[in-house]
């Protein structure tokens, strides 16, 4: 689903940001991407979703390498990958229903019917049905968060990418939110999760990506090493 | 439209739709956006209002004197005599003479009108509008010449050609000399069309102040959005989706900026009515001013949309590329 190849980024001054960073996310796999601040994890994202282009290398999504893709396509490859941010973007004069229905608005081939049938699925899938009217600011962080994460799935994308989605949330709440992903994952949703969060990823067992001063230090499992690493790292 | 994953996989964004219905939902959507950008104006409405108000005044001032040389130069086609020619005849020529050369004058090209005044005809004017005509009775004979009262087509009543067939007539035999008071003609033709320079340029530069007010005020709207713009650019939209809505916005500035100038025209009008009204009464004419008819209004809400457009398109390209994306 996503493949690095060989991937440096070097930001204008002189900044390595990524060196050499290969690893391979296979399709309907969940992983974790995690380091310290600044080892890279941000950087990466931004590869992904096409706010920052590599400067060596090349980076795959479903076999389409994104070097290929022009300026003008980007806003139409962006519909295919569902995006979670840390302060969860919400608009905040908006109310929970028009933020999660922007991306279908955005895509502008559905009906009303559709959008709002499409919105309150999604919501219903986050447990927020019942504050589809509300303006976000009456939500709590966790349920702001869970209402970002609507708006990234509402229109289906085979691929999900959260930066620090818990980074704001207590354990408790952070649990919920991983679980959420979990059953997006479930049903072949492949999901990639930065955060620093290093407890979170012990117990969840997943596949962790360890970036450190921009290299991949770790392709497994965080802690547990009963499973050897299972996607087709450093190809 | 997928471009990372095609229709059969995994269900991405598996809606396709027929071009016709994606035509639909485009000029739904863009009915929404065109209703949507006008909340815009309503969320800063003491900033909408000065804008508004600014450009209103400023298209004001062209309209106004528009206006202005419109009316002066229905004054200069109701003055039709000024352009009138006096041709006064030789003494001494017969009726048969007289005849041929009305024909001839008659199938001039430059000539709209020939009307013939006979030495009694010009004795009997005199006397009526002169107010001494018992004056004349004394004399033996009529002194008074008999004449021709030329009316030029409308091109040759301007200063120049006017001018120029008055010599042509000048060399016609039967005529003596001929009249044309042609000094007050070209003051008034030079000072028609020195306002019409004045509006010309005096527009230009109030509506280029115009697009550069909707700009900035455009660029401020795209500046207080900057948060919603970076989303909306990470969950896929493309620039020109962002730019529409601002760009109906500096349109609906426009249209409301140039309704404000016609509220204004047509007050100023109003106003200057009763004080027109009371000279021209004192002069015994019958003049009123003629204010801005429908399609002169269409055509300032046309030039003021247009203008709005203009400065929002131009503001919208600058700015909301700059607005680049991050992940917090």
């Amino acid at each position: 689903m996503i493949k690095f190849e060989q991937v440096s980024k070097t930001y204008p001054g002189g900044f390595r940001a990524l060196e050499r960073v290969s690893f391979h996310l296979e399709k309907g796999e969940m992983a974790f991407l995690t380091g310290h601040s600044g080892a890279g994890k941000s950087t990466l994202l931004k590869l992904i979703s096409m706010i920052e282009r590599p400067s060596i290398g090349n980076v795959f999504i479903n076999g389409k390498n994104l070097n290929q893709i022009s300026a003008k396509q980007v806003p139409f490859a962006r519909r295919d990958i569902g995006m979670i941010f840390q302060s969860h973007r919400l608009l905040q004069e908006h109310s929970v229903f028009d933020n999660v229905a922007l991306p279908l608005v955005i895509e502008g081939t559905y009906t009303q019917g559709e959008i709002t049938k499409r919105v309150h699925a999604a919501l219903d899938k986050v447990g927020l049905l019942s504050k589809v009217r509300l303006l976000p600011k009456y939500l709590s962080g966790g349920e702001q968060q869970r209402v970002g994460i609507a708006r990234a799935v509402v229109n289906k994308p085979p691929l999900l990418l959260a930066d620090e989605p818990t980074g704001n949330l207590d354990p408790e709440l952070s649990k919920e939110i991983i679980n959420v992903f979990q059953q997006f994952n479930d049903v072949g949703v492949s999901v990639l999760i930065a955060t620093h969060d290093l407890g979170l990823i012990a117990r969840m067992k997943n596949r962790s990506l360890t970036l450190k001063d921009g290299r991949m230090i770790n392709d497994g499992l965080a802690v547990d090493d009963e499973k050897s690493s299972t996607g087709g790292m450093f190809l | 439209m997928s471009i990372l994953f095609s229709k059969d996989s995994s269900g991405a964004n598996a809606k396709s739709v027929n071009p016709l219905q994606k035509f639909i939902y485009f000029w739904i959507h863009n009915l929404r956006q065109i209703i949507t950008s006008i909340g815009e104006i309503w969320r800063t409405p003491l900033a909408s209002a000065m804008t508004i108000g600014v450009m209103g005044l400023s298209l004001t001032l062209p309209a106004t004197l528009h206006i202005i040389v419109k009316n002066v130069q229905s004054i200069n086609l109701e003055w039709d005599s000024a352009s009138e020619i006096s041709l006064f005849l030789n003494d001494g020529l017969s009726e048969q003479q007289i005849s041929s050369a009305i024909r001839r004058l008659r199938s001039y090209d430059e000539i709209d009108e020939l009307r013939y005044i006979s030495k009694d005809d010009a004795v009997t004017e005199f006397k009526s509008l002169s107010g001494f005509g018992e004056a004349l009775d004394y004399l033996e004979s009529n002194p008074l010449p008999a004449s021709f009262i030329v009316t030029p087509t409308k091109y040759h009543k301007q200063a120049d050609p006017a001018k120029a067939l008055l010599a042509k007539l000048e060399k016609e035999r039967e005529i003596d000399f001929g009249k044309l008071d042609i000094d007050w003609l070209a003051r008034l033709n030079a000072i028609v069309s020195m306002l019409e320079e004045a509006v010309i340029t005096v527009a230009l530069l109030l509506m280029i102040s115009v697009v550069l007010i909707i700009g900035n005020t455009i660029r401020l709207s795209i500046i207080s959005r900057k948060e919603e713009i970076e989303v909306m650019k990470l969950v896929g939209a493309t620039e020109s989706f962002i730019q529409r809505p601002f760009v109906y916005t500096g349109i609906w500035y426009g249209l409301m900026g140039g309704l404000v100038a016609f509220l204004i025209v047509t007050f100023v009008i109003w106003w200057m009515q009763s004080a027109i009204g009371e000279i021209s009464g004192l002069y015994m004419a019958d003049f009123h001013i003629e204010g801005l008819t429908f399609s002169e209004f269409g055509a300032l809400m046309l030039i003021a949309s247009g203008l709005g457009f203009i400065g929002a398109f131009w503001s919208v390209h600058r700015h909301i590329k700059e607005i680049e994306p991050d992940l917090d």
